[in-house]
């Protein structure tokens, strides 16, 4: 399996503040990966290196194209959705989807209209004149009609209500996941995508905590709820995490034997959110 | 080289205020420029209808003359 | 160029008329509205006996001249337009690359296979080429409603009318004259608009006073530095004579394009906007 992006070292300062320091990142082909960290990890400075909207330092690759050099070559091949709005406000619904029809070679004006048809979105409205929620199923519609490898979303749903963030998902997955075209989301919203995920990296102070296929995960992580009697042999396998859950204590641990953890309890993979948190907090305790 | 110019967009601005400023010194040089006001043949410019009507004067004694060699109008 | 290519360059030029109509067409609009009401309101005044005399006169003096050889007396009525296009222009080409970073738009267009090159280039065409078309259909507009009047007027001041059909004609040679001189003063001030796109493109705020701050700084430290005033000279030869922007004459469109300052002043214009081109990928 080959990788759609391969990364490594990518640096990037904004004056006196370190964005990204040394991020290596390898995201394979067909996956559907989530970045996950919190506010100000690096993750929407990451995924702009990636489409070539952010210029960084370092090795970097995608879908074949450096996205630093012919940035207008890869977007044939790669698109992108933001948090914030960034459709052109004044121009009215129609005029966006003839540019895109006019300016994409990968275009498909036919199913751009049919998702279209099944939203409430007029055709005649300006863009500043949308919802949010609209705004993101147009955006959402236009780059699901675009043949690409590669879909890259920054915090998508950031500000939608429910229903719009469950139809995105929706449609991402059953109307445009096939098997062969890799995404790329960004949340901090981790619950929300936990299910869909194949792929997982987690970010933190511009580095990269995680970087694993989910299903190389539940041999790396587990969990396990702790007796009370056993909490000294607990500690002594080095957990990189401990939290109360329901009167007893719960250890998570990274790269320790399952055999060796057996005698604890029984033993289960950390949820995605769960995996987080115990991320976050051992990198803050050192 | 191409590093250092397109490092930041205040490096990159530099470098072209720098060649743009290098180009009009040395033309400047060269060709030895003052003020120049470049001047272009305009019998029009200073139209105005008194013109106009000196103009039109001129225009009917000439379609005059040539009526009178018995061309056609 | 590939035919899809052309589509491509379309869908630019047809972004910018759209995005901004308040420029290309409203502008203009406005102001041949403001003429029409004003030279209403001013005839309305005359004493009507003065105004069938005016039209008469008027009929005699156009009558059987060479639409070309009149032509350039209808340029100056145009000037009001050549003003306003020139305004309308340094606002667009100041806000053209600075607009969408500040709303954010930016990312979306550039989420589009349309490179740097391309997008600059299509702004370039858009003012110089395309904006004149709308602004030369609106003045013949004005033109066609001001024909239409006068001969309502003329008939019902029973007064000879053919000249004013030759008056028409000429309008209509200065529109093409119009255009010519619109496109002639874009390539002449390549420049100017260059150095309006690099800092439109370069400012994170106040693209204007960057623009025009750092044009009073690199005169003053050429000065400093070279202990010349070339920028400044150069600048003056520039703006001198208004001659510079009118071509009242077909046979002088080749002379301009090609003359050594016009020619120069591309290659300036060509720097400033390679510059505002590798700007565009500074886009935080």
């Amino acid at each position: 399996m080959t990788n759609i992006v391969e990364a490594k070292g990518l640096s990037k300062t904004y004056g006196s503040f370190t964005a990204l320091d040394g991020v290596d990142l390898s995201i394979p082909s067909g996956a559907i990966s989530g970045l996950i960290g919190p506010n100000g990890a690096g993750k929407t400075t990451t995924l702009k290196a990636l489409t070539g909207l952010c210029d960084v330092e370092g090795e970097l690759s995608v879908a074949g194209r450096d996205p630093r050099r012919a940035r207008h070559k890869l977007m044939e091949d790669v698109c992108f959705i933001a948090d914030v709005g960034i459709l052109p406000k004044w121009l009215k619904v129609f005029q966006v989807i003839d540019y895109v029809e006019a300016v994409h070679p990968r275009f498909d004006r036919v199913k751009a209209d049919k998702f279209l048809g099944t939203t409430d979105i007029p055709s005649n409205k300006r863009i500043k004149d949308l919802s949010k929620g609209m705004v993101t199923q147009l955006h959402l519609a236009l780059v699901m009609a675009i043949e690409v490898q590669l879909l890259v979303l920054d915090e998508p749903t950031l500000g939608l209500d429910i229903i719009y963030r469950k139809e995105f998902y929706d449609r991402l997955l059953n109307d445009y996941y096939d098997g062969n075209r890799t995404i790329i989301i960004s949340t901090h919203q981790v619950e929300e995508i936990e299910t869909l995920l194949s792929h997982l990296v987690f970010i933190n102070k511009g580095k990269i905590v995680l970087d694993s296929l989910m299903t190389e995960l539940s041999e790396i992580y587990f969990e396990v709820l702790v007796a009370p009697d056993k909490l000294g042999q607990a500690d002594a396998l080095g957990p990189i995490h401990v939290r109360e859950f329901l009167g007893k204590k719960s250890y998570t641990y990274e790269s320790v034997p399952r055999a060796q953890l057996a005698e604890l309890g029984e033993l289960h993979t950390p949820s995605v959110a769960d995996l987080f948190v115990a991320k976050m907090k051992e990198a803050k305790n050192g | 080289m191409k590093n250092t110019v397109l490092r930041n967009r205040y490096t990159l601005l530099l470098t072209t205020l720098i060649v743009y400023m290098v180009v009009l010194v040395a033309e400047g040089v060269i060709t030895d420029r003052e003020v120049r006001r470049v001047e272009f043949e305009n019998p029009y410019f200073d139209l105005n209808l008194n013109d106009l009507e000196e103009f039109r004067e001129r225009r009917n004694n000439n379609s005059n003359t040539r009526r009178e060699d018995g061309g056609d109008v | 160029m590939g035919k899809f290519a052309i589509f491509q360059f379309y869908a630019l030029l047809r972004r910018e008329v759209q995005e901004h109509r308040n420029l290309f067409i409203g502008a203009p609009a406005v102001v041949a509205l403001l003429i029409l009401v004003a030279s209403i309101w001013v005839i309305t005044r005359i004493d009507q006996q003065q105004l069938a005399e005016g039209l008469r006169y008027v009929s005699v003096v156009f009558d059987g001249l060479s639409p070309f050889d009149m032509a350039p007396f209808f340029m100056l009525l145009a000037i009001p337009f050549f003003l306003t296009l020139f305004i309308c222009s340094v606002i667009y080409l100041i806000n053209t690359l600075y607009q969408d970073r500040k709303e954010m738009s930016v990312l979306f267009w550039q989420s589009m296979p349309v490179s740097n090159l391309q997008t600059v280039i299509s702004k370039i065409v858009a003012i110089s080429v395309v904006a004149p078309i709308f602004y030369v259909l609106i003045i013949f507009a004005m033109y066609l409603v001001a024909m239409i009047w006068l001969t309502i007027l003329g008939i019902t001041h029973d007064v000879d009318l053919v000249g004013i059909g030759w008056m028409f004609l000429a309008a209509i040679v200065s529109l093409i004259l119009t255009y010519l001189s619109a496109i002639v003063t874009s390539l002449w001030l390549l420049p100017t608009i260059g150095w309006l796109l690099l800092f439109s493109a370069f400012a994170r705020k106040t693209p204007l006073l960057w623009s025009v701050g750092v044009f009073i700084l690199v005169g003053f430290l050429e000065d400093f530095i070279f202990g010349t005033q070339y920028l400044g000279n150069w600048v003056a030869s520039r703006t001198a004579d208004p001659n510079q922007y009118l071509i009242f004459e077909f046979s002088s469109l080749f002379e301009r394009i090609f003359d050594y300052d016009t020619l120069f002043g591309v290659l300036v214009g060509s720097i400033l906007i390679a510059g505002a081109v590798f700007m565009r990928r500074f886009i935080d």
